[in-house]
């Protein structure tokens, strides 16, 4: 049997986690969620993934430095900014990113750009 | 003695010398709430009608950009209508507003009316050559043309369009630019502009002129404000609303679509639940920022809406682990200000201590006398304090350093300290803990 892709959630409101690990078990993932960013970097060094959905405003840290030094390190996992605000797209910073998905009240965006992109990966590897 | 006199808005007077007619005509065009190009509709109507200077038309170019184009032209189309119109408006209690909504039916009669005739006219402002009708408004001058026939600065076109061969150009001048150009004739009279209508013309020409320039200053400026104030909101709404939504929509669409289990359905509404309760909340604080000031400041006993304050059950919820010392003068003065508007200032501003203060920690409020017929309410706290780098910024609306916060809170202690006519100051040591203080009026005499 083919292994689960492994999916790690950086978001800080607890309801959402509760809500995208829900949606994206249910789409055949493994999903592992945490509230900030350094809980973030714990997870990476500890396992692998084969994809990061990340928001921008986290507690205690800039998001956007956050996202740019996870791209320097593992460098081959797509990173998919989710974030509340649209305006951050006028920032190079996420430009780097490999998608850029504004919240809102369907998952169906996101759940889209995280099959494209794992597909992509999947024929890459 | 003094005698009571009303505004003469209202009034016509037939007998009234010219000046005063047009004078009272033009200032009710002022009062009246309408739009640049209605005021400029009346401004036409001041110029044409008997109870103004009583040419028979009025032709208005507006500049755009470099040149001037044709915008409005307002006068009967034929002599027989001419008279009719007359008949009508010379009626004995037709007033302003009346006559102003026939000349507008009037315009925007397709068949017949005149304005089409001189869309297309469009003359540069920069142009060497010097040609009628914008000469008037480069030299900014008035300009009486008689014998147009033979008067080769009369641009072609506009001869054939105006057919008359005598016109008046009046520039509609500011204290800053021109602002456009109006033409009047007496096309179905045939009478001669006499000094008097000149004079007068003129008058009407620098009442529009800087009417014009002020709308649209004024028109810039609040579209510049709003624009501003809405990007700000655009960009706080954006987050305060989004993650609420994307909550409610997602935990929808498994009500809606998959087999859940009662357990989870309830959990799901629940989870919803709460998050309308969230979007209201963001809602009822906008307001409350919206409703503020109203009625007037009256005199405050700080003690006793402290006591008060201090009993509330969900104070004592926030206060869990810390301690609250309040210290008070025994003579202190009254303070002036909103009663609700002031105590809930005063609560933010201790919410914010209780939150900036670690378990154990403690929250002084002070109140005192200050100079210069001030009374203060200090709050103290010993948390991490307020990091430098935000220190300039933490009255702006939307900007917050707690996971939950809207950043409101201060903008709001802000709004009712400035209209009760006091001030806020704050004073943070990184580390070490910050002190607001909410510095009202007093109510006392010299």
């Amino acid at each position: 049997m083919k292994a689960k892709p492994r999916i790690l959630i950086v978001e800080d409101e607890r309801t959402l986690c509760l809500l995208y690990r829900e949606e994206l078990e249910k789409e055949g993932y493994e999903v592992t969620t945490v509230l900030d960013a350094a809980s973030a970097l714990e997870a990476l060094e500890k396992s692998d993934f084969d994809l990061i959905v990340s928001d921008i405003r986290l507690p205690g840290a800039n998001g956007l430095d956050f996202i740019r030094s996870v791209m320097e390190r593992w460098k081959t996992v797509p990173v998919i900014i989710n974030t509340a605000y649209e305006s951050y797209k006028q920032d190079f910073a996420t430009w780097a990113a490999d998608e850029y998905v504004v919240k809102s009240g369907s998952l169906e965006e996101l759940k889209k750009k995280i099959r494209a992109l794992l597909e992509k990966r999947h024929v890459a590897a | 003695m003094i005698q009571r006199h009303q505004f003469p808005l209202q009034e016509y007077h037939p007998d009234a010398p010219r000046e005063v007619q047009l004078l009272s005509f033009i200032s009710q065009v002022f009062i009246q709430p309408f739009s640049l190009e209605d005021n400029l509709l009346a401004l036409l109507t001041a110029l044409t009608s008997g109870s103004g200077v009583g040419f028979n038309r009025a032709m208005l170019f507006l500049v755009e950009g470099r040149s001037l184009r044709g915008r409005l032209w307002l006068g009967p189309p034929t002599p027989e209508e001419a008279r009719s119109i007359w008949e009508v408006l010379s009626t004995p209690g037709i007033g302003f507003v009346e006559i102003v909504d026939y000349n507008r039916a009037l315009l925007e009669r397709r068949e017949g009316g005149l304005s089409h005739r001189i869309d297309r006219l469009n003359y540069g402002l920069d142009e060497t050559r010097d040609i009628i009708p914008s000469l008037a408004a480069r030299r900014r001058e008035i300009l009486h043309v008689r014998g147009a026939a033979d008067e080769p600065l009369v641009d072609g076109a506009f001869r054939d369009v105006i057919g008359v061969e005598e016109f008046l150009c009046i520039p509609l001048v500011s204290r800053e630019d021109v602002m456009g150009e109006i033409i009047v004739d007496n096309a179905f009279t045939g009478a001669a502009i006499q000094a008097p209508d000149i004079r007068l013309a003129g008058l009407c020409g620098l009442i529009a002129g800087n009417y014009i320039y002020t709308s649209l200053l004024l028109k810039k400026m609040v579209d510049m404000e709003k624009l501003a104030a809405l990007g700000e909101v655009g960009v706080f709404l954006a987050h305060q609303l989004r993650n609420p939504l994307t909550v409610i929509g997602g935990f929808t669409d498994q009500l809606l679509g998959d087999a859940l289990s009662e357990r989870k359905k309830k959990r799901n509404l629940n989870i919803i639940r709460k998050e309308i309760k969230r979007l209201e909340e963001v809602i009822n604080k906008i307001g409350r920022l919206s409703r503020l000031g109203g009625g007037p400041v009256v005199p405050l006993d700080l003690r006793r809406m402290i006591d008060g304050l201090l009993a509330l059950p969900a104070l004592g919820i926030k206060a869990r682990g810390r301690r609250i010392r309040f210290e008070c003068r025994p003579d202190l003065p009254e303070a002036l200000g909103h009663k609700l508007d002031a105590a809930e200032a005063v609560r933010n501003v201790l919410d914010n201590a209780l939150e900036a203060a670690p378990w154990g920690g403690e929250v002084v409020i002070r109140c005192a006398g200050g100079p210069d017929r001030t009374v203060s309410v200090s709050v103290t706290d010993n948390g991490p304090g307020i990091p430098p780098g935000i220190r300039d910024r933490i009255f702006a609306p939307f900007m917050t350093t707690k996971k939950k916060g809207m950043g409101l809170g201060l903008v709001y202690v802000k709004r009712v300290m400035d209209i009760a006519g006091g001030r806020v100051e704050i004073e943070s040591r990184e580390g070490q803990g910050t002190e607001v203080r909410l510095i009202f009026r007093t109510g006392g005499q010299d």
